[in-house]
């Protein structure tokens, strides 16, 4: 009798326990993440600014002071902002720039990754050091690390110890001209310097975690492929590849969406510049918002950002959950 | 692991010379692409100004004389800035961790532990933490004016609560999803046993299930910590005096003196380098919850 009551309490109490458990977490997302995202959603059909609305200022200019522009009330709904979008010049050169930041970005970091961590399979003496010296990039404050990139990537050669190696090199091959880049002044280079420095930060990332993933693959399946006398090319293309392939793609998803986000390493390297050639969607609705005061069309792009990252994740995901079931039924 | 030694020498000793040059080769390319750049912080933050801008030195002693004059002026002259600022990072991403930490970890545990269905949407356990750790992907971008006007009513700018939160907010996701991953490994026999003699769900929580979890706990607390400590968006937005952190102290750098490198590279190192140094102390748990959810899918 007693065992039963106990039973019983047991069961009431893990039904308000298992709820203890869970619910900080969910309320705080739900007030600091989800609330601000509707919140957002909503602001971005207004033409509320910084300090009021338009209308607030209109108000206050003409003497009238009561009832209007005060923390979302008074503002006119209006769906200008999205109209705006679709004229935006500098809005869509901001969205190629995130895409290629995207897509360029997570191939460079991917490849190099993958075939490093090839190479990091290996057994090898000092294996683990070299593991932890990988970790060292991902650890670093991206500011610094673009700061650091700043003093390579120097238009003055004389600071830049890359440009002096490249002098060098170019004297050691014969050249009459010394190779040089114009890195952050120009158009085409500046977007590369900062893929340079966001992939030397994060290849590390994928290079362990597709590391660990290749760890994981038993041995007997490579001797099997080596009995049947595949070369070393064909066992990394046909058995390394295909089951990595989940997880290749939850880490390319990972980077991907991260590199969504970019915003330091433009700020302190370039400043978005020159015009606007390496300004990213985030950077851009920082400004509108922090330095326009645009809330309502700050508001707007960061919603173009979302229905990106969603498209983009959504996409991944599909693909792959495909992609996954047919090498599974190719039977690999 | 004495039989995995010698499985090891064999490959290796199976491998050809050419593949272990090119093996040895690329390993130490990349290691000195990734260790170059702090070298070349720690050398420049040394050096006279005139040595850094009159070409590249790169052997201290040999190439040029080393200075300790800008880290001297980091801990004197600046000295109220830089502690203000390292104060500041440490106090946010300390506070942050460890609510990260403590809600990660009840929430991960339930979700590891409990059925939970939320009939409304026919929402189970798998679709809960999906929910959860996609809200870690969400760009902050989305956040930035609703935070700035939440924060302005409730007095939060500039304040060490506001970055907490914020933070917390942000690590929340991928604590859950660590210590999930981390639970779900976990024996439940323990927690059995100790629920016979009675204890409290709570209690076996906190005695049994805790103590025993201590290398996910690292880890969920080095990934906040790093979060924290390196987030630049936020901390800009959400401050602007005394709140302010080290990487938008770096970042300010720019404006403020001009582009001085050495005293930047100075101060680069002093936010750095503390993380580093604990990351590389830790370096296991790092690998291991990086590959928590992505190795298992």
């Amino acid at each position: 009798m007693a065992a039963l009551n106990s039973s019983i309490s047991t069961v009431r109490e893990d039904r308000i326990m298992k709820r203890v458990f869970l619910s900080p977490a969910v309320v705080i997302l739900l007030a600091l993440s989800i609330f601000p995202l509707l919140w957002s959603l909503g602001i971005s059909f207004t033409d509320m600014q910084r300090g009021g609305s338009t209308i607030a200022r209109q108000a206050a200019s003409e003497g009238i002071t009561e009832g209007v522009g005060f923390l979302g009330m008074g503002f006119e709904l209006t769906g200008r902002n999205y109209q705006r979008l679709l004229v935006d010049g500098r809005l869509h050169s901001t969205v190629r720039n995130t895409m290629i930041y995207v897509f360029v970005g997570v191939t460079i970091q991917y490849v190099i990754g993958l075939g490093l961590a090839t190479v990091l399979n290996q057994p090898f003496r000092g294996r683990n050091i070299v593991r932890v010296i990988f970790l060292m990039p991902m650890m670093m404050t991206p500011v610094a690390a673009a700061y650091t990139g700043r003093m390579f990537f120097d238009s003055n050669a004389l600071r830049s110890p890359l440009a002096h190696f490249l002098r060098q090199f170019s004297k050691a091959i014969g050249l009459e001209q010394a190779i040089s880049a114009p890195w952050f002044t120009d158009i085409g280079w500046a977007p590369i310097a900062i893929l340079i420095i966001d992939a030397w930060q994060w290849i590390p990332f994928m290079t362990l975690i597709l590391l660990a993933g290749m760890q994981a693959i038993p041995d007997d399946i490579y001797e099997a492929a080596r009995v049947d006398g595949a070369n070393v090319l064909q066992i990394f293309w046909r058995v390394t590849v295909p089951i990595l392939l989940p997880i290749s793609l939850t880490v390319i998803l990972i980077r991907g969406l991260e590199i969504f986000k970019i915003i330091d390493v433009v700020v302190v390297t370039t400043g978005g510049g020159p015009g606007s050639a390496t300004e990213s969607l985030t950077l851009y609705i920082f400004e509108q918002a922090l330095s326009n005061g645009n809330y309502g069309y700050a508001s707007a792009i960061a919603y173009v950002l979302l229905i990106l990252v969603i498209i983009f994740a959504t996409i991944f995901l599909t693909v792959g959950r495909r992609s996954i079931r047919g090498s599974a039924e190719r039977g690999d | 692991m004495r039989t995995r030694g010698r499985r090891l020498l064999r490959r290796s000793s199976r491998r050809p010379l050419w593949q272990s040059g090119i093996l040895y080769a690329v390993v130490i390319f990349w290691c000195f692409i990734v260790l170059f750049p702090f070298y070349w912080l720690a050398t420049t933050s040394v050096k006279r100004p005139i040595d850094v801008s009159r070409g590249p030195n790169y052997i201290p002693y040999v190439d040029f004389q080393p200075i300790p004059d800008h880290w001297e002026e980091m801990f004197g002259s600046q000295r109220e800035s830089t502690q203000r600022h390292f104060r500041n990072s440490l106090v946010s991403a300390i506070g942050s961790t460890i609510l990260s930490v403590v809600i990660g970890a009840m929430a991960g545990y339930g979700l590891s532990r409990f059925r939970y269905y939320w009939g409304r949407l026919g929402w189970d356990n798998d679709n809960i933490a999906f929910w959860i750790i996609s809200q870690r992907f969400l760009p902050p971008a989305i956040f930035i004016v609703p935070f700035v006007l939440l924060y302005n009513a409730l007095s939060l700018i500039d304040t060490y609560g506001g970055l907490i939160i914020a933070y917390t907010m942000f690590n929340i996701p991928f604590a859950v999803w660590i210590m999930r991953d981390f639970f779900n490994g976990l024996p439940v026999d323990l927690e059995e046993s100790a629920r016979v003699d009675g204890a409290t769900s709570w209690g076996a929580f906190m005695r049994i299930v805790l103590p025993l979890s201590a290398p996910g706990l690292v880890a969920v607390a080095i990934f906040s910590f790093i979060f924290a400590w390196n987030e630049y968006l936020f901390a800009l937005m959400l401050t602007n005096f005394n709140a302010i952190t080290m990487p938008v102290l770096i970042a300010g750098q720019n404006n403020t003196r001009g582009i001085e490198w050495w005293f930047i590279s100075a101060l680069t190192l002093m936010a750095v380098v503390p993380v580093i140094i604990m990351g590389l102390l830790l370096e296991r748990f790092i690998t291991r919850g990086l590959t928590a959810g992505a190795v298992k899918g």
